[in-house]
């Protein structure tokens, strides 16, 4: 013991939690059951043979082809797995070729906000060079033809408050929420491989093998080696 | 104790909401406490138990009876918190949580000690904020984080080295 090992023993000394911790928690999982998951089911999706070209709570009609049909299912798959905290990122393509230029350069600008942050609507018109086109932002925005694999949800108003959406801004609070809880980045302890949740590698993990790493850089100095299939380090 | 733990456990997976009070009761001050020293402030540390505690409940079924309740609780826990520190990277670097709920620094050392925590990388940080609040054994803290014991040894001995520098 020395000097290090005190001043560690004092500063890790066992405080007293909050008043009421359980009963506060049993109520959290009371309201678990009201999660966005169930959105998944009420949505349409459909697809071109180029990607996923519209995502809307209504009645839409079917994809033409037989991959335009395989990626909507691809999509619904991935959107399942986001909305129940298992997926931070989706591999399935986006067409937004029926998309004006300004738009499809806003939604582009709302793809690169990594899951789980939120940007303001004038950090995307600074981003694509219009900064005071705000409001078209908004605008464009809110007629995203692809909710969810666009993120616009995590786009908010500069004074904190959360803006509009397409399926409402109670869902954007809710979606918000979910990111805020599911991690990114997870190991497996037996295989010692680092993963983007949702990666294909980690879908059998077993709870007991994962944990979750605040970055790669902490990830490889304990002895993980990142996956070369969903590469971490891309997405960092 | 630990066959106790196990009891409410099951208990608690079977929606038993006493038992699982009495979880919490049990074990609530010590992750409080690590939550709290890793994440710098009682609110965001009072979350993280609750959201902690919260995944063991709903995901009860899937405890391992091999694993002592506290090493699989310490697991979720610090899961938790290693997430929110990575959201804080990326959102907000170096802000400065005040935290009006903090029991008063003793000294001056116990300030510099702070300061000289936040020079640790996460992983040590994590381990060493496990082993002084519970004194977990390296092999229960290889076991949380899903490392080798000599990289337990090897993390807390760089973690000591960075602080004893830059306390003088």
């Amino acid at each position: 013991m020395d000097r290090v090992d005190d001043l560690l023993a004092a500063h890790f000394s066992v405080e007293a939690a909050p008043e009421g911790l359980a009963s506060q928690i049993v109520r959290r999982a009371r309201d678990a059951d009201r999660e966005v998951r169930r959105l998944v089911d009420e949505i349409e999706i459909t697809a071109t043979d180029r990607g996923v070209c519209l995502i809307r709570a209504e009645r839409l009609a079917p994809p033409a082809s037989a991959k335009a049909r395989h990626l909507a299912e691809q999509a619904r798959v991935e959107l399942r797995e986001y909305l129940e905290g298992k997926r931070t990122f989706f591999t399935v393509p986006v067409d937004l070729s029926g998309a004006p230029p300004f738009q499809r350069e806003v939604l582009a600008a709302a793809r690169s906000i990594p899951y789980g942050e939120v940007r303001a609507y004038a950090w995307i018109a600074e981003r694509i060079r219009h900064p005071r086109a705000v409001r078209a932002v908004g605008t464009a925005l809110g007629r995203n033809p692809v909710p969810l694999i666009v993120p616009c949800h995590r786009v908010l108003r500069s004074d904190g408050g959360v803006g509009g959406y397409l399926f409402g801004t109670e869902y954007k609070d809710r979606l918000l929420a979910l990111e805020r809880t599911t991690p990114v980045l997870q190991g497996c302890t037996t295989t010692r491989i680092v993963c983007r949740v949702g990666c294909v590698h980690g879908r059998h993990m077993r709870p007991a093998n994962r944990v979750v790493f605040a970055s790669l850089e902490d990830a490889c100095s304990v002895g993980y080696r990142p996956c070369k299939v969903c590469r971490p380090a891309a997405a960092a | 104790m630990s066959a106790d733990d196990q009891t409410l456990m099951k208990l608690a997976a079977r929606g038993d909401e006493t038992a699982f009070g009495d979880l919490v009761g049990r074990y609530q001050n010590r992750l409080f406490t690590v939550a709290h020293r890793l994440l710098g402030n009682r609110a965001d540390a009072e979350d993280a138990v609750q959201r902690a505690f919260l995944n063991c409940y709903l995901k009860s079924g899937s405890y391992d009876a091999r694993w002592q309740v506290s090493t699989w609780l310490y697991r979720v826990l610090t899961n938790v918190c290693v997430d929110e520190l990575r959201r804080r990277k990326g959102a907000k670097p170096s802000v400065e949580v005040s935290d009006a709920g903090r029991p008063p620094e003793r000294t001056g050392q116990h300030l510099d000690l702070r300061r000289a925590l936040e020079k640790v990388p996460t992983e040590a940080r994590l381990l060493l904020a496990l082993r002084y609040v519970d004194g977990l054994s390296y092999g229960e803290l290889a076991r949380i984080r899903g490392i080798s014991i000599n990289t337990v040894k090897s993390q807390l001995a760089r973690g000591k080295a960075i602080l004893r520098k830059a306390l003088g």
